[in-house]
Parts: C-alpha cells; sequence; structure tokens
C-alpha cells in the first residue's frame, strides 16, 4: 500500500484529501506503483475557481500532501476545479501522457489558452511526465 | 409502519404521490416527487446525456440535508438508477436506500439550489468541500462529462425554491408526511 500521509493544513481544504484518495486507488496499479517509487518533486495543485490549493511532496515512494503552499514547489498547476479532474482523465499510450483524444486535445487548448497554466514544465518535464502518469485514472 | 420499500405496493403509493404533485403544474419544488419525476423525464429524452454516460454504471444519489425554517424537516434523497446512458428510475428513497447508493452526493439545501442556478460547478463545490461525495472518485471522474450533463439538466426544470415562496414549507410538510408512509 502507497505511503502516503496528510501534512499540515490538508484537513482544511478538502480537495486535498478527495486527491488523495484518488491517488492512493491509482497506486494499487503495480506499474504506476513503480512510477510513484521512482518519482521525487514537489507539486502544487490550484483550483482557481475552488481558490483551493495543495501541495504534494513526492519522495521516492513517499507522498506527503499538504493544504495550501508548502516550501517551493518545483511544479506548479492552475486551472479551475473540473479542468484539474480532466488531467487525471488523462490517456496513457506507450508509456507517455496522451494528448491526441477528445481528453488530451481539450488539455492542449487550455494550456494555449492560458486556462492551464504549469509552472516548471519546461525545466522538470520528466517529473511532470511522472506525475501525470500517477494522477491519471486511466 | 411504513410500507417496505421496492414493492408493489409502496411504488403504487409512491407513483399516487408523483401524480398529485404534477397535477398541481409547475413550477415544482425541488426535491418533491413531482420535480424528481420531471427530472427523471428530462434525462430519459437526453441524447448528450445518453452519449456521455455511455459506459456509466452505478445509482447516484442526491443527499439533500434537512432545513426545517423551510419545511424540510428531514433528509431527502432523490436515487437515480443509471446504467450505459440509461436513466431507467429517479425517486425518492428512503434513507438507508440512498446511503447504500454507490455514489452519495451530500449537500445543504442553499448548496444543491446554487448548483441548479448554475451558481456552484459540482466540481468546484466537491473540492472547497461544499458538497461531499461518497464513492469511488476515479469512476467520478471518468464520467465527468456524463455528471456535468446531468447537473445542466436538473437546471432545466422549472423549479420553485422554498426560501423563496412563503406556501412552500407548508407543502413540502404536506408532502413530507404522505411519504413517511412510505419511509422517505
Amino acid at each position: 500500500m502507497a505511503d502516503i500521509t496528510l501534512g499540515s493544513r490538508a484537513d482544511e481544504v478538502p480537495m486535498a484529501g478527495m486527491l488523495a484518495d484518488m491517488l492512493k486507488a491509482n497506486l494499487e496499479k503495480p506499474a504506476k506503483m513503480k512510477i510513484f517509487n521512482s518519482l521525487k518533486t514537489t507539486v502544487y495543485l490550484y483550483a482557481e475557481d475552488a481558490d483551493a490549493g495543495m501541495t504534494m511532496d513526492f519522495d521516492k515512494g513517499k507522498l506527503v500532501v499538504y493544504g495550501g503552499k508548502e516550501g517551493k514547489p518545483k511544479l506548479e498547476i492552475a486551472t479551475d476545479a473540473a479542468t484539474l479532474l480532466e488531467l487525471a482523465n488523462l490517456k496513457i499510450k506507450m508509456g507517455m501522457p496522451y494528448y491526441f483524444d477528445a481528453t488530451g486535445r481539450g488539455v492542449l487548448k487550455k494550456l494555449m489558452k492560458r486556462q492551464l497554466k504549469i509552472k516548471g514544465m519546461f525545466g522538470h518535464p520528466i517529473a511532470l511526465t511522472k506525475v501525470t502518469k500517477v494522477m491519471s485514472i486511466n | 409502519m411504513a410500507l417496505a420499500y421496492g414493492t408493489d405496493e409502496w411504488l403504487q403509493e409512491y407513483n399516487k404521490l408523483v401524480e398529485e404533485g404534477l397535477s398541481t403544474g409547475q413550477p415544482f419544488i425541488i426535491g418533491l416527487p413531482e420535480w424528481v419525476s420531471t427530472y427523471e423525464k428530462l434525462v430519459q429524452a437526453d441524447e448528450p446525456y445518453k452519449a456521455a454516460a455511455k459506459t456509466w454504471e452505478g445509482s447516484v444519489v442526491l443527499h439533500i440535508l434537512a432545513k426545517p425554517d423551510i419545511g424540510i424537516d428531514r433528509d431527502i434523497y432523490i436515487f437515480m438508477d443509471l446504467w450505459h446512458g440509461d436513466a431507467n428510475y429517479f425517486r425518492l428513497v428512503p434513507p438507508e436506500v440512498g446511503e447504500a447508493g454507490a455514489f452519495v452526493i451530500t449537500g445543504e439545501y442553499e448548496r444543491w439550489k446554487q448548483v441548479i442556478n448554475k451558481e456552484l460547478e459540482t466540481t468546484k463545490g466537491l473540492m472547497q468541500g461544499k458538497l461531499k461525495l461518497k464513492g469511488d472518485l476515479p469512476t467520478i471522474v471518468r464520467a465527468v462529462k456524463a455528471a456535468v450533463r446531468l447537473v445542466e439538466l436538473s437546471g432545466m426544470i422549472d423549479t420553485a425554491f422554498p426560501d423563496e415562496n412563503p406556501e412552500a414549507p407548508q407543502k413540502i410538510r404536506e408532502v413530507l408526511a404522505k411519504a413517511e408512509q412510505l419511509g422517505i
């Protein structure tokens, strides 16, 4: 079972508990667990319309989820709540996030229109890919 | 003693409540049997919902928490039996049936009013904790388009809100009193 714990203020941000639960369910799949065990990065997710944010601190097989922004995350993803969940709907093909179906194209379109902002995507592309794979429910 | 849920007798009595309510004409008060029945018909006839929910399996329950000052003296559970794009039936159910639904979304009356009026997007409400989900989140995420369409359709019902209508609390109490024999 994945080592996921809730850190400070996580209990004040319902989104943190929701996404932590989703991640726990994802990590029941061995392929995702393998990626999780190799992932070391920090990600800040911010749902702009809900004004809710959370930080995920991945440390090679361990994850602490914080409410709000904690430390200096390497990746920062900001968009509306529905799009954050859409990101979890991205398909993974050949070990990579797949952007050529309706969900993938929708995500790309939002990136272009700046409705989805990802800070650190060029500086930490591998971490971003791994996070996407771990978060994807597919 | 309340009739046993799901029996023919139960269904007959429930349908009577629906017919009585429908005969009063729109707008219908949120959460009453006639409102639920109107919602059911809308979803059953909706092609975009059918297309988006092709793979959906499982019941969804909308749980409206009690708010006695507007006549909602006890919690209301709207059970939606949904399967592969079909809306088999929507109806009010006893609490134990509602709580056993595959997915239960719980919120205060004000939140549901906001959802119907498109002032609160469901996902946002869940992330803010204004609505609470019981059930497997990844399954909902996979069917997010169907869920969004379901919510959109609820906004198409000509709805009366009890906090805006001085006669509504009394009407709700009357219906809930009749529904008591159904365990609702």
